[in-house]
């Protein structure tokens, strides 16, 4: 048999999606998720302002307010703004740094980034005859591990991207 | 079949957060489990599985899998661009996208492939390639930010995590994450698994490509992200224009990927897309950088490395 849909079944359908969207979106009134370890909720929508408090990784906030790309958010008593592309509009779904512990001890510390490649790594490169290839990660890690999130964060200062557009 | 509860299903599907939409099969039993139901869910029943072998891959797992395919694409594409001024660029544009991205917290790496060849790889938990042939037609940092925004995407995405979670060879890739080196060398059978889903992976890369709907969200995805972090929206439109005029060797550009005419007719518009607080300034400003010092104009140099794509490498193979 087939199937035809009543228009007035589908209407229900698009508006209950149609909602979902709504919800989803970084809009007043919605909610997002911190995507950090630590995410700064500042006293003002700029990006030197004062920090009025922080919060930590994946919490629900409460959107009160947007401006611009800036929004107000809140975490209980805790309230204040942050620049949308530092929040997720879905519950991020890692906890921990790539060795598994908490991602104030793993990944975002400058010894682990300059960590070669891993033994099993190694041994992948030995099985396939990619030690040239394995050098030359090991070199890239280490060089970028040279680049500091203080030179990101200034760069993207110097070039007005991100919270500082 | 109850036209209601099909199309308020349906409904309920799309309405649903990722976690939930995994337990389709419950969804399906509640509601009679008919076998119309059943086959209109089908495939998002297929995606929602492919989620949660994607979500049974853990940190340990994602990063030597990671590693395993960056060696891949190291090897086969000529080894790395050692220049200072290159590396510096790539990796802040890179790091300062990667920043607002759904993953902020991976080590992201950003690399530049000796290779004529046009195309850009990534690698999970954040290694993101693109070869000398394409780095040299980003002249500025909004097409450079366009064709990394892609990369990242796929890697947030975890688009090949998705190959290797439908592989079904995570068993051995969790064992040898966990075994020390020694041990690893023992385990003969787990390596030989392990390697056939790392293959799995580069087989997609270097042949086929992804599939191209994950290939055109990773536009979007990715256009988007170069737009919150405050790039021209039309820095992916620019590029992928730009390698569509060159005028012989199409095939050897991004032939991992769909035809460029597809990717751009179904890009957003330019116009209309504006994130709230975005600008299209930067579109104006084309920075002062070693690309854009190196790159020369469009038609010559198109044709130039159209030529030259695929040469053999000056540098040793793995």
């Amino acid at each position: 048999m087939k199937y035809h849909p009543t228009p007035r079944l589908c209407l229900v359908a698009l508006l209950l999606a149609t909602a979902a969207t709504l919800e989803g979106a970084l809009t007043a009134g919605g909610t997002a998720y911190t995507k950090r370890f630590e995410t700064n909720l500042l006293a003002e929508p700029a990006p030197l302002a004062a920090v009025a408090g922080k919060v930590s990784f994946g919490r629900k906030l409460a959107i009160q307010e947007a401006r611009g790309a800036w929004l107000r958010v809140s975490d209980g008593p805790a309230a204040g703004w942050v620049f949308a592309g530092n929040l997720s509009e879905t519950k991020p779904a890692e906890g921990k740094g790539l060795d598994g512990l908490g991602l104030n001890a793993s990944s975002t510390t400058a010894t682990a980034a300059a960590r070669p490649l891993t033994p099993a790594a190694d041994d992948y490169a030995a099985r396939r005859n990619l030690t040239n290839a394995r050098d030359d990660l090991n070199w890239l890690i280490a060089l970028c591990a040279t680049v500091t999130p203080q030179q990101v964060e200034s760069f993207l200062q110097e070039q007005k991207k991100g919270e500082f557009q | 079949m109850n036209r209601r509860i099909l199309c308020l299903s349906f409904a309920a599907l799309l309405t649903a957060p990722a976690g939930f939409a995994l337990d389709l099969g419950g969804l399906s039993k509640a509601l009679g489990n008919t076998e119309k139901l059943t086959k209109t869910l089908d495939t998002a029943k297929s995606a929602g599985q492919m989620l949660k072998g994607v979500a049974g891959i853990g940190p340990e797992e994602e990063k030597l899998i990671g590693e395993s395919v960056a060696l891949e694409i190291v090897g086969k594409y000529g080894g790395l661009v050692r220049d200072d001024a290159i590396m510096q660029r790539v990796n802040l544009v890179g790091r300062g996208l990667a920043l607002y991205s759904a993953r902020p917290e991976l080590e992201w790496r950003f690399g530049v492939l000796d290779s004529d060849t046009v195309n850009a790889f990534s690698a999970p938990s954040g290694y993101v390639f693109i070869t000398r042939g394409l780095y040299a037609m980003a002249d500025n940092d909004d097409t450079l930010a366009a064709i990394l925004g892609h990369e990242i995407a796929h890697i947030t995405g975890k688009h090949a995590l998705g190959i290797i979670a439908r592989g079904e060879f995570l068993s051995g890739a969790t064992s040898l994450a966990a075994a020390r080196s020694e041990e690893v060398r023992r385990v003969d059978t787990q390596l030989k698994t392990f390697d056939l889903g790392v293959s799995q992976v580069t087989k997609t890369l270097f042949e086929k490509g992804f599939d191209p709907q994950t290939e055109y969200a990773a536009d979007v995805s990715g256009r988007q992200l170069a737009i919150t972090t405050g790039y021209a929206p039309g820095g992916l439109r620019a590029v992928l224009s730009r390698l569509q005029r060159t005028p012989a060797g199409q095939q050897k550009i991004f032939s991992t990927h769909p035809p460029l005419a597809e990717r751009i007719k179904r890009l957003p518009s330019d116009t209309a897309a504006l994130p709230s607080g975005a600008t299209t300034k930067s579109s104006e400003a084309t920075h002062d950088t070693p690309a854009a010092k190196a790159a020369p104009e469009v038609d010559d140099d198109d044709r130039a490395f159209a030529e030259e794509a695929e040469k053999p490498k000056k540098r040793g193979k793995n």
